[in-house]
């Protein structure tokens, strides 16, 4: 039912807004593939060194089963294919997200 | 970010809800180690031992608690992280920080002078970061509706912040459609996430901004023409229906229409596929 009713919102038309003050926005890459979450969607991203090695890495979180994809920073705006973030040998999982 | 000052970086979530109690998005904590690796979850407590929480009255404040988004930044200038929280209302709240990884169990609500600060729209989504160089922080923050809204602090260095309202950054799309073509996803559409920062290295900051989006298609065997038929036909039904369910007071009846809803979106997956993803969209600064 919560789907239904968000979907009820963004039931309509649609135009898609660029802003002045910015290039056009473009989709970033990890490799050669489009950075992307699983269904149902909503990519949080986040840049941080989290291998020490200098260079930002991207963080990408997504509502299902709370995972977070890492995509090794290569420099240059350029970034690996991600894999998923580990915690204790296991795919890490944030609880209370879906 | 190094939550708990131990010199190792950590990293910090907010989640929709918990599953036991009363409703309410815990902020969880991958703690850094040494090694590099994190450990899993745990819910960051307050200084009084128990899960931080905005607190709330009653379920009509619910959406208050739920669907937390946490930065730790030092907001007050003390010398210890706090936390500015977003929330499913579109609020944003203090937890004032204590150091090493403590926070005071009660909240602080932002104020934009007189009125609480919120955004146009659901999901606050704060980044804190001196937006406009003046050397104080502002609020940059992601929206139900979309786009990029940000909140300038007025206050100016050093001093104790003054937030004006949330104006737009990028704007919000016109509309939100419940599906789009691939070849039409040229830009963000809702539920926009940000992560700000100078990502070309050319001095100016940069806007990092994640979505969601459902991807819709012709299903085997559908024609191009069919599809844009049924799904016009398709897309005017719901549309009224969600209509009447917004306008609908009695309960009972606006769960009837919800049902409705319901049907009509499996339905759907006679004419059409629907990929629902998100992605992360690269706004550089001209």
């Amino acid at each position: 039912m919560k789907i239904i009713a968000a979907l009820a919102a963004l039931a309509g038309g649609a135009s898609l807004a660029v802003a002045a003050d910015f290039e056009r926005p473009v989709r970033l890459k990890g490799g050669a593939e489009l950075v992307r979450v699983e269904s149902p969607g909503y990519a949080c991203p986040c840049l941080a060194d989290i291998d020490g090695d200098g260079r930002a890495d991207l963080l990408v979180g997504q509502f299902a089963k709370g995972k977070i994809r890492v995509y090794k920073g290569l420099g240059d705006g350029k970034f690996a294919a991600g894999d998923w973030l580990k915690a204790e040998g296991a795919v890490a999982e944030v609880p209370g997200v879906w | 970010m190094d939550l708990n000052g131990d010199g190792v970086k950590d990293i910090l979530s907010g989640s929709y809800s918990r599953m036991d109690k009363s409703m309410a998005g815990l902020f969880q904590v991958l703690w850094g180690r040494p090694d590099g690796t994190f450990s899993k979850a745990q819910t960051l407590n307050g200084a009084d031992n128990e899960p931080l929480v905005i607190p709330t009255k009653g379920e009509d404040e619910v959406i208050e608690a739920i669907c937390t988004r946490p930065f730790a930044v030092d907001w007050d200038g003390d010398g210890h992280l706090d936390l500015i929280v977003g929330n499913f209302a579109g609020a944003f709240y203090l937890f004032r920080g204590q150091g090493q990884g403590k926070f005071a169990p009660a909240p602080q609500k932002l104020m934009a002078g007189e009125e609480p600060l919120r955004i146009d729209g659901h999901h606050g989504d704060p980044f804190v970061v001196d937006w406009d160089g003046d050397g104080d922080l502002d609020i940059v923050s992601g929206s139900s509706n979309g786009g990029v809204q940000w909140a300038e602090n007025l206050a100016g260095r050093g001093k104790p912040a003054r937030l004006a309202k949330f104006k737009a950054l990028i704007p919000a799309p016109d509309e939100l459609r419940s599906g789009y073509r691939d070849n039409e996803v040229v830009a963000p559409t809702g539920s926009t996430r940000v992560w700000v920062a100078d990502f070309n290295s050319d001095g100016k900051l940069d806007v990092l901004v994640g979505d969601s989006v459902a991807i819709v298609a012709p299903a085997e065997g559908v024609s191009e023409a069919d599809f844009a038929k049924r799904r016009a036909a398709w897309t005017d039904t719901f549309s009224a229906l969600s209509k009447e369910a917004a306008n609908e007071k009695d309960e009972e009846k606006q769960s009837a229409i919800y049902e409705r809803m319901n049907k009509l979106y499996e339905e759907r997956k006679e004419f059409m596929t629907e990929d629902r993803t998100g992605f992360v969209w690269l706004y550089l600064r001209k």
